[in-house]
């Protein structure tokens, strides 16, 4: 049974010539257990859409069925007690509350669930074990290192035990170490039968999900399944074509910008670099990954 | 929860303390405004209250001016401020005449000489010099601790009766009786040393006995060229005063050629006369404390509208792991309840210091009651939801999204 199931929904920003499409009719249906990552370049709808499947937004057109219920429009406050009962957020820069210790933050989705001050104390502190850092517990997020602040936003995640745990960019302001240790927290959570969507730009992460989603401009452009612990095609593809700014790209921005602005001509043409030229730089990139 | 967003409020205070206590500088003033005029009100209505149980319902007190406005039946309806600041038209005829009245079974009159005293040992300018007569003790049931009471014989002859507060000030003893006290220049014995007395300003004699001064009511003439009598008190034979009103009217309608520029009062009209004065003292500074107060959460919103837009992130983050609005707005009512009732304990501390000032260096009596207590607390509740609630709402109608961007 699908857990999530998204039908031609779309989500559009502004109103009139202002508006901005961030998703056009994305169909989607994730099951139960599963570990999606969703990768694409700034801007193809990546956060747009694990914000609609977190609750956090609503789509413009389309249904949302979470558990084979519709949910999109449902009340705020309805949204609110899913989000807390059903869904863990993970987000690239933590987001702990500073003024709270980490036991605080950890235990704060059962404050809202209305449980005792020493009921949910006692289910953080054992949450912070299982991630072992229990010796953190009073300590203020602003003590904490960025991967120990990364697991402890995890650890409140999962104190609900929710059923899907959206994590956006959670690696995106960590070093290879914590993100490693992260990712095999992750890769636990997993295990333990979680289903988790996780937004990523590098590719390598794909090795821990079980299916990758490619997305761009708004719609998702490639949906591939994956073994766990291997490099997903299309992102290994990205990996080695990666995007590299040239100064022929940058030339033909700003002749672009240029373009209507009378009396002022680009003279200089941009140098190209010659087939054989790219195919070194692909070649040299390619060692770069296999020396890794 | 609810012990939650305390401890979220609590620790929100304690993060900017400047601010917060800045933020309650308008409630803390407020507050002890009310708490203080309030006290001070009721102790003075108290003070009096207990003067004229001990006194009994069958003094009369006769004062200058008109200070009542009554209707047909006799019944008061009115009190005239102003008529406290009319000169004495009391004079030393209408005691002589009111001794005579068949109804009236003792007069005494109080007329004020002098504020100033001295003695060898030094000078006092805030004493009651009064002049009056030997029937005083007994009308007012105010006991002599040492020596005796003038006797009605002692109108010629320079003797004076202190209270303990003279006597402590003016001597340092319990008992300056045989000593000699100087009044506008003429040095008069002391012969007797009045009991402490609970007494204040609006009480009945409005004089404090334990500062007062008393010389023979005739000597006071001697002293002032013509005397100034503040009010004559009076006590009925039968206990119904009815009769003695009317007798007393009837005689003072006769000495003054038929002007009623006098009011005869009973004991419960002339708590009427006082607590209305009270009440009207109270009222204006009340309303005083309730501009401070407007003021105050006015500063209170605007600091919580600030600290809303400051803590969009936040609110966000809340929003993400379940929060509902309701929750939201509820923690940002109580961190503006935290402000107000935190202001308000502060006010009542502050009350209670100025209280303890006001006993030891006056001789104002403030009473602070639970209930009184439990008023402050409720104004400083009411003033946090009120102006609590704009920023609680804005905080709770934030889009999470946005929020979370710290928009």
């Amino acid at each position: 049974m699908a857990l999530i199931g998204l039908r031609e929904v779309s989500k559009i920003y502004g109103f009139g010539e202002a508006s901005t499409l961030a998703l056009d009719e994305v169909d989607l249906v994730v099951e139960k257990g599963e570990f999606v990552a969703v990768m694409g370049p700034s801007g193809s709808g990546k956060t747009t859409l694990l914000n609609i499947i977190g609750l956090l937004d609503r789509p413009t057109h389309g249904s949302y069925l979470l558990d084979n219920r519709p949910v999109a429009r449902l009340r705020q406050t309805r949204q609110a007690k899913l989000r807390r009962d059903r869904i863990g957020f993970v987000f690239q820069s933590y987001n702990l509350i500073q003024r709270l210790n980490v036991l605080d933050n950890v235990a704060l989705p059962l404050a809202y669930k209305g449980m005792t001050p020493v009921k949910r104390w006692r289910a953080a502190s054992d949450m912070l074990e299982r991630i072992s850092m229990r010796d953190r517990e009073y300590f203020l997020p602003r003590h904490l290192s960025s991967g120990q602040a990364q697991r402890a936003a995890i650890a409140r995640a999962l104190i609900n035990k929710p059923s899907i745990i959206i994590a956006d960019e959670p690696t995106g302001n960590l070093d290879s170490f914590d993100s490693k240790v992260v990712m095999e927290l992750f890769a636990d959570i997993h295990r333990q039968g979680n289903t988790i969507l996780l937004v990523t730009h590098n590719p390598e992460l794909t090795r821990y999900a079980n299916r990758v989603i490619y997305m761009s401009d708004g719609m998702i452009v490639g949906d591939e399944r994956t073994a766990i612990g291997s490099l997903a095609r299309g992102a290994r593809r990205i990996y080695f074509s990666r995007y590299r700014r040239t100064a022929e790209d940058i030339t033909a921005g700003v002749s672009a910008l240029m373009h209507d602005v009378p009396g002022k001509e680009i003279t200089d043409k941009p140098k190209r670099r010659t087939p054989a030229k790219r195919k070194k730089t692909a070649r040299r990139s390619r060692r770069k990954v296999l020396s890794r | 929860m609810f012990s939650g967003n305390v401890k979220a409020a609590i620790n929100s205070l304690r993060s900017s303390k400047w601010r917060s206590l800045l933020t309650m500088t308008g409630v803390i003033i407020g507050i002890t405004l009310v708490v203080t005029t309030v006290s001070l009100g009721e102790g003075l209505k108290r003070q009096v209250v207990g003067q004229m149980n001990q006194l009994g319902s069958d003094v009369l007190t006769i004062r200058s001016g008109k200070l009542v406005s009554r209707d047909s039946r006799g019944k008061v309806t009115g009190v005239n401020v102003l008529a406290f600041l009319d000169s004495s038209t009391l004079t030393a005829k209408d005691v002589s005449a009111l001794k005579n009245v068949d109804s009236v079974k003792a007069v005494t009159p109080l007329a004020f000489v002098t504020s100033s005293v001295s003695s060898s040992s030094g000078q006092l300018d805030n004493a009651y010099v009064m002049g009056t007569s030997s029937a005083l003790p007994e009308l007012l049931h105010q006991k002599v601790a040492y020596g005796d009471f003038f006797t009605n014989e002692a109108g010629n002859q320079k003797f004076a009766v202190v209270g303990t507060s003279i006597a402590h000030k003016l001597y340092d003893e319990l008992n300056p009786t045989g000593r000699s006290i100087s009044i506008a220049g003429e040095d008069y014995i002391i012969r007797g040393v009045l009991e402490p007395s609970n007494g204040g300003l609006l009480s009945i004699g409005q004089t404090d006995f334990n500062s007062a001064v008393l010389v023979p009511f005739e000597q006071a003439a001697s002293l002032t060229e013509g005397t100034n009598i503040v009010q004559i008190l009076l006590k009925s034979k039968s206990s119904d005063t009815d009769a003695a009103i009317r007798d007393v009217r009837r005689t003072l309608l006769a000495t003054h050629r038929g002007h009623e520029d006098f009011s005869v009062l009973k004991q419960e009209e002339l708590l009427g006369v006082v607590n209305n004065v009270v009440n009207k003292m109270t009222g204006f500074v009340s309303a005083l404390a309730a501009i401070s107060l407007l003021i105050g959460g006015i500063g209170i919103m605007d600091i919580m509208l600030a600290s809303v837009s400051e803590r969009g992130r936040e609110i966000g983050i809340r929003k993400a792991i379940g929060a509902t609005n309701r929750q939201i707005l509820n923690q940002f009512i109580v961190e503006g309840l935290a402000l107000t009732v935190g202001g308000g304990l502060i006010g009542v501390i502050i009350s209670l210091l100025i209280f303890l000032g006001l006993r030891l260096y006056t001789n104002l009596n403030p009473v602070i009651t639970v209930p009184i207590m439990l008023m402050a607390v409720f104004v400083a509740i009411v003033v946090g939801v009120i102006f609590s609630i704009a920023p609680a709402l804005k905080a709770a109608r934030k889009d999470p999204i946005q929020a979370l961007r710290g928009d």
